[in-house]
């Protein structure tokens, strides 16, 4: 049992925590002492030292909840994983070293108390590394999420004129999401012209290129006539040097002019109301 | 319903009966619209091969598990007169039916994975996975 | 196992064709020679083929469709495909098939619109 390492814990807990704080701030990352303060990170080091007397007097179970409440704080905390680890690894070693000083680690129990120290460190670790990953596995998800959600609107501006503004870096995956937005919103809004706004795409590659081309056939395969707005400068140069070929599909330099060709197509325009006298 | 379930290709009905299939079993994995028509068109496309070239062979639709994700997987076998050159036939507009030319590549781009095996004289064997998103 | 022949109907001086079940090598063959004869009987200058109902088209349906609608041309009428499926649209531009120059609505009552501003009327 490791009692002997937890009782030693526990009739050390202050020299054992002085110590521990001033390695920490020595080794430490700069970004966590700069940030933290110190109360938060004393009370927060000092806490943890309580959840691992805690295991003493506690049942397994009871430990385990207090760890992973412990872990979710600090996880809150915003300290980086590489820091909450290096701080557990020095927190052992410390302890260790500590416990040779006193003569409680010689050379016949050397192994059995490394061994020991092994069983006793590894959970800890591995539980605040679950909780690590746990939370940005569900920060990456809900992210994905929040992206599909603005991912691609589809803004009907006329009747039978819609418009689907693209914002931000598109992979394939997006791509495919787009893609079927767009047609699913076009078979909905019975639209006649579609445009679609690459003003907001910082880069357009082949790749993104070609996926344009793509959902602009398609649109074309539904039944309605695609146009792309928002050509800069730059892309037009890409376009070109790239050798992407866009002559099957309406282009226009601005959203403007687009809407201004559609409503044209459309047999439609806007004209000023006479003032009235 | 088992994971996998076979159809023998012999003649132009069981083209139907193979994407029968795999759309049932699509819709059963709970793959979205778009998706049930890009494996439905895969098999057919496959299912054709093997009936245009080969005379006859199997479709194979099998449900697979990996790690957290699932999927669908489309096996076309056959022991027709093979591929001598697989990478002209996975170049766009390459017929030699007189169709389309889209059959391969196109089901290369339909689907998440495509490996092809063929040996001339041997057979054809064809595994197309997509996975559900 | 035979299957029922895709009904075309005439309408004015135009054929309306819905396809309301999915297609097999057969039926999709029989259409072609059907549509044709009718164009024939008829002498319809333009012909609208909806495809609302079909939730899949592989490259032998793509080209028994293009080939169709090439030979009316051939014998002076317009076609018009309308009510193509989003999912439909994507596959189709996967696997290589634009249907180029092909003449698209978003539904029949387009699809008419459209038909009857082609022939100039």
């Amino acid at each position: 049992m490791n009692s002997v390492i937890l009782n030693y814990i526990q009739e050390n807990k202050d020299q054992i925590f002085n110590e521990w704080i001033e390695s920490l701030k020595e080794n430490g990352d700069e970004r966590v002492v700069k940030v933290v303060s110190d109360q938060v990170f004393n009370s927060t080091s000092y806490e943890f030292i309580d959840v691992i007397i805690a295991s003493v007097k506690n049942s397994t179970e009871e430990f385990t909840s207090r760890l992973s409440d412990f872990s979710e704080k600090v996880v809150r905390l915003g300290w980086p994983l590489s820091f909450v680890t290096k701080a557990l690894n020095i927190f052992g070693k410390i302890v260790f070293q500590k416990m040779q000083g006193d003569g409680l680690v010689n050379n016949e129990n050397q192994m059995d108390t490394v061994f020991e120290f092994d069983r006793w460190m590894n959970p800890m670790v591995n539980e605040m590394v679950n909780m690590y990953s746990s939370t940005w596995e569900r920060t990456v998800s809900m992210q994905k999420i929040a992206l599909q959600e603005l991912s691609a609107p589809l803004i009907p501006v006329f009747d039978n004129i819609t418009v689907m503004p693209l914002v931000g870096t598109i992979d394939t995956e997006r791509a495919k999401q787009i893609m079927e937005n767009l047609l699913q919103g076009t078979v909905k809004h019975r639209s006649e012209v579609v445009l679609i706004d690459i003003t907001g795409v910082p880069v357009v590659d082949t790749m993104v290129a070609h996926h344009i081309i793509q959902a602009a056939d398609a649109v074309r395969l539904v039944g309605a006539k695609c146009m792309i707005v928002g050509i800069r400068p730059e892309i037009a140069q890409t376009i070109v040097n790239l050798g992407i070929d866009l002559n099957q599909i309406t282009t226009k330099n601005t959203l403007k002019k687009g809407v201004e060709a559609a409503l044209e197509i459309t047999k439609r325009k806007i004209v000023k109301v006479e003032e009235a006298e | 319903m088992e994971n996998q379930s076979c159809v023998k290709i012999i003649n132009e009905w069981d083209i139907v009966a193979a994407r029968q299939l795999g759309r049932n079993v699509a819709k059963d994995l709970g793959f979205g619209t778009v998706d049930q028509a890009r494996i439905t068109t895969a098999i057919s496309e496959l299912a054709r091969n093997i009936y245009l070239y080969a005379g006859q062979g199997q479709v194979c639709i099998e449900k697979i598990y990996d790690g957290g994700k699932a999927g669908l997987q489309i096996l076309a076998a056959d022991s027709g007169p093979g591929i001598s050159d697989l990478r002209q036939v996975m170049e766009d507009g390459y017929s030699t039916s007189g169709g389309l030319g889209a059959g391969l590549p196109g089901v290369k781009r339909l689907m998440d994975e495509f490996v092809i095996d063929s040996e001339p004289g041997k057979g054809t064997d064809i595994k197309a996975t997509k996975w559900l998103r | 196992m035979r299957s029922p022949r895709i009904p075309i109907l005439k309408l004015h001086n135009c054929l309306l064709v819905s396809i309301q079940w999915e297609l097999d090598d057969k039926t999709a063959l029989q259409f072609q020679e059907d549509l044709l004869n009718k164009i024939h009987v008829t002498s319809a200058n333009g012909v609208v083929i909806d495809l609302t109902s079909i939730d899949f088209i592989d490259s032998f349906i793509a080209k028994v469709l293009g080939d169709v609608i090439d030979m009316s041309k051939l014998m002076g009428a317009k076609v018009v495909i309308t009510g193509i499926q989003p999912a439909v649209a994507i596959t189709l531009i996967e696997l290589g098939i634009g249907l180029n120059d092909v003449l698209t609505a978003i539904d029949l009552e387009k699809g008419l619109e459209k038909l009857q501003q082609e022939l100039g009327e």
